[in-house]
């Protein structure tokens, strides 16, 4: 029985094999493309989201006759954890001959899944790790479409410096700016290019409160913010920690302007369900939103159309949009080389590609420098109010003006 | 005296009165059946998951649903005497150990497979509802949560003291041999007595949903919590367990404020040990010999 089944595994794969092969050399077989997401594990529902911006994208330009007259296809790796990423890229290149790679969600991820990449000369086009790292090891390979972790820093100091100083009328210089931040990896290198980009700002720290986002009780945070007496909150969080720092400023009647999230809990649904109208005002910079001015971001609509029709449902978060908007991107500097996948023909065509901001369906225009980090994405700052989080800032992509709001105090 | 000294204390107090609460139901087990209950926080975490469900599907108020919690929890709590720590009383203590951790790592990933990895949190009028004294707030559901701590914890001491079943079970917590020679029949006082500490640690959970938030793995932070505050307080010495926890809860709202919240833990810890070097029956301690409770 088991010899009889090996025996016809072997004769299927050998059948497949002799298939492919033809097929391959015919030049109307599809595009392949590997995509590396979590899809399960802890990072799953985010990256889950994130795979199915890229997978709307791949269906939308399939329908429109694909790339260079070839469909795209789609082989799609589950990687869980960095060791996962590293072996799946591993696999996917040498076993499947995959000459381009995407992916990942989390920058962990990525930065395993595209060294390995790069080593094989393959292309990794990265749609939604923001580590700075990730661009920024010297590779000629590795290219990415969303903004960078520094970003969401230097929007936030922008944000603080010409906005919230002129509103409670102070000098920037006189502002005072207090950063909570979750000590783990994340939060802690957000806090150190924060901190950098306070410096340049001319904004300088009043002080950085690390805390463990595990953490049962955060009043001791919030009083010494108390104690600090911030005019700007800048918070880094995951989903629970942001929810139990936001009930207990309210229970101790934390006397803020501003609040500040960095991505991450602030921006999820969850965040103001939890909180009610005390998540009223609280600011957030994230990758582009939903709730944003469209005739900046050209093809949104249409994107949440399709979206909700192949997964039954609105897009969970941006994540979906930010992918969509990457790979649609990669579909068309694919199409400029004919479909060629070749890593030094790719790097050309990418190089010499280029978008105006507000023509994507992020908004982000695509200018890639010569480390791949596309230079003209950018992070939009968005506010809840009324339970809805509305783009505000800057003016081109908003929907709705800031408005200064004490957060926590309804 | 500024008021951020006030502030921090009054903070501090209010989450030990949470860790009293949560400690007392371990010290019952503890003291009685004399078996360290690794999966002491997952009891919390499953009656956390019951008050939430209680709460969203059948839309009944976190503090009404402790009629229904605690006896759950008393059921829950027999069937694990019953089921896994009868069979293996006599065995020795590291078999005790592993059957409890087994029971910890299981209950987690039944948790994990039914209810998903996500954080829920509960919308009451409550939630973050809070009042002033002076410069002082104090927020409510953990006023409660304190409150509720004492009374259990008075409630308890007059139930062990003044009772017969309560005499008993001082008796069996004393001599398991002796007092079964009296013919106290011992096996049911152990039923009875982990079923009464679950009760108690399931009311903690139910009192703590309404400004926190439950995740199948949260379980593992509130026992370490626990034995922390157990082993601080001298072990089996529920007056122990309830300083214990008002002083943990101090200890991290002081060092969090005064020096930084990302040490807090480490700062508790420390104190422990501390402690260990020290007074190692703890605090409250009942003398020598006492503190190796349930590795007999």
């Amino acid at each position: 029985m088991k010899r009889s089944t090996m025996a016809l595994v072997t004769m299927a794969l050998v059948i497949s094999a002799l298939f492919a092969v033809p097929a391959a050399e015919a030049g109307q077989a599809p595009i392949r493309i590997g995509a590396l997401y979590p899809i399960t594990g802890s990072l799953a529902l985010l990256g889950e989201e994130s795979w199915r911006g890229a997978e709307v994208a791949r269906q939308f330009r399939n329908q429109k006759g694909g790339v260079a007259g070839r469909q795209v296809e789609f082989l799609r790796a589950d990687v869980p954890d960095v060791n996962a990423a590293k072996s799946e890229a591993e696999r996917l290149i040498s076993r499947e001959g995959m000459k381009v790679l995407i992916g990942t969600y989390s920058s962990s991820l990525s930065l395993g899944a595209s060294e390995v990449a790069a080593r094989a000369g393959v292309t990794y086009f990265e749609l939604g790790g923001i580590s700075d790292q990730i661009t920024e090891r010297g590779y000629k390979t590795i290219f990415r479409t969303c903004p960078r972790a520094q970003l969401f820093s230097k929007s936030q100091m922008a944000f603080s410096r010409d906005w919230i100083a002129g509103q409670i009328k102070k000098k920037p210089a006189e502002l005072r700016v207090s950063l909570i931040h979750e000590d783990s990896a994340y939060g802690s290198s957000i806090a150190r290019n924060l901190e950098a980009e306070a410096k340049a700002a001319g904004v300088p720290l009043t002080s950085v409160i690390p805390y463990d986002s595990k953490a049962i009780d955060l009043s001791s945070v919030i009083l010494r913010l108390k104690n600090d007496k911030p005019d700007v909150v800048v918070g880094v969080s995951y989903a629970n920690d942001a929810i139990l720092i936001g009930r207990q400023a309210k229970e101790l009647g934390l006397d803020i302007q501003a609040f500040i999230g960095t991505g991450g809990g602030h921006s999820l649904s969850g965040f103001a369900e939890a909180l009610g109208p005390a998540s009223d005002g609280v600011f957030n910079v994230d990758f582009t939103q939903f709730e944003v001015n469209t005739k900046f971001t050209p093809g949104l609509p249409e994107f949440v159309e399709a979206y909700k029709k192949a997964f039954n449902g609105p897009p969970r978060s941006g994540h979906s949009l930010a992918n969509f908007m990457g790979a649609t991107v990669l579909f068309d500097i694919l199409e400029k080389t004919q479909g060629d996948q070749d890593s030094s023909k790719f790097r050309s065509a990418a190089m010499a590609y280029e978008a105006k901001p507000g023509t994507t369906a992020t908004g982000w225009g695509v200018k890639f420098t010569e480390s791949g980090q596309n230079a003209l994405a950018e992070t939009f700052l968005t506010q809840w109010q009324n339970k809805k989080l509305l783009t505000v800032w800057p003016d081109g992509p908003s929907v709705a003006k800031p408005s200064l709001i004490k957060p926590f105090s309804k | 005296m500024s008021d951020l000294f006030l502030q921090v204390t009054v903070s501090g107090l209010l989450i030990g009165g949470v860790y009293a609460l949560l400690s007392i139901g371990l010290t019952m087990i503890f003291g009685v059946v004399r078996i360290i209950n690794f999966a002491h926080g997952e009891l919390m975490m499953l009656a956390m998951y019951l008050t939430f469900w209680l709460h969203t599907a059948h839309g009944v108020d976190p503090y009404l649903s402790l009629l229904v919690v605690a006896p759950a929890m008393f059921a829950i709590g027999v069937a694990i005497q019953r089921l896994v720590v009868q069979p293996i009383l006599e065995a020795p203590a590291l078999m005790k150990v592993f059957a409890t951790v087994g029971l910890y790592i299981a209950l987690q990933n039944l948790a994990l497979m039914l209810f998903t990895a996500d954080f829920r949190t509960i919308q009451t009028p409550y939630a973050s509802a809070s009042f002033r004294i002076g410069a002082i707030s104090v927020s409510e559901p953990r006023l409660y949560a304190f409150l509720c701590a004492i009374v259990m914890i008075v409630a308890l001491w007059a139930f062990l003291k003044f009772t017969l079943v309560g005499k008993a079970l001082r008796a069996v917590a004393e001599n398991r041999t002796v007092s079964a020679l009296m013919g106290i029949r011992v096996s049911r006082l152990y039923l009875l007595a982990f079923g009464v500490g679950s009760a108690i640690t399931g009311v903690a959970g139910t009192l703590l949903l309404p400004f926190s938030y439950v995740f199948p793995t949260i379980g593992s932070i509130y026992t370490l919590v626990a034995f922390v505050v157990v082993v601080l307080g001298g072990m089996g010495n529920m007056l122990g367990a309830f300083f214990g926890g008002l002083f943990i809860g101090l200890v991290e709202s002081f060092s969090g404020t005064y020096v930084s919240p990302a040490i807090k833990e480490a700062a508790y810890f420390v104190i422990f040990i501390l402690v260990l070097l020290v007074r190692p029956q703890g605090l409250f301690g009942m003398g020598k010999g006492s503190e190796e409770i349930g590795l007999k």
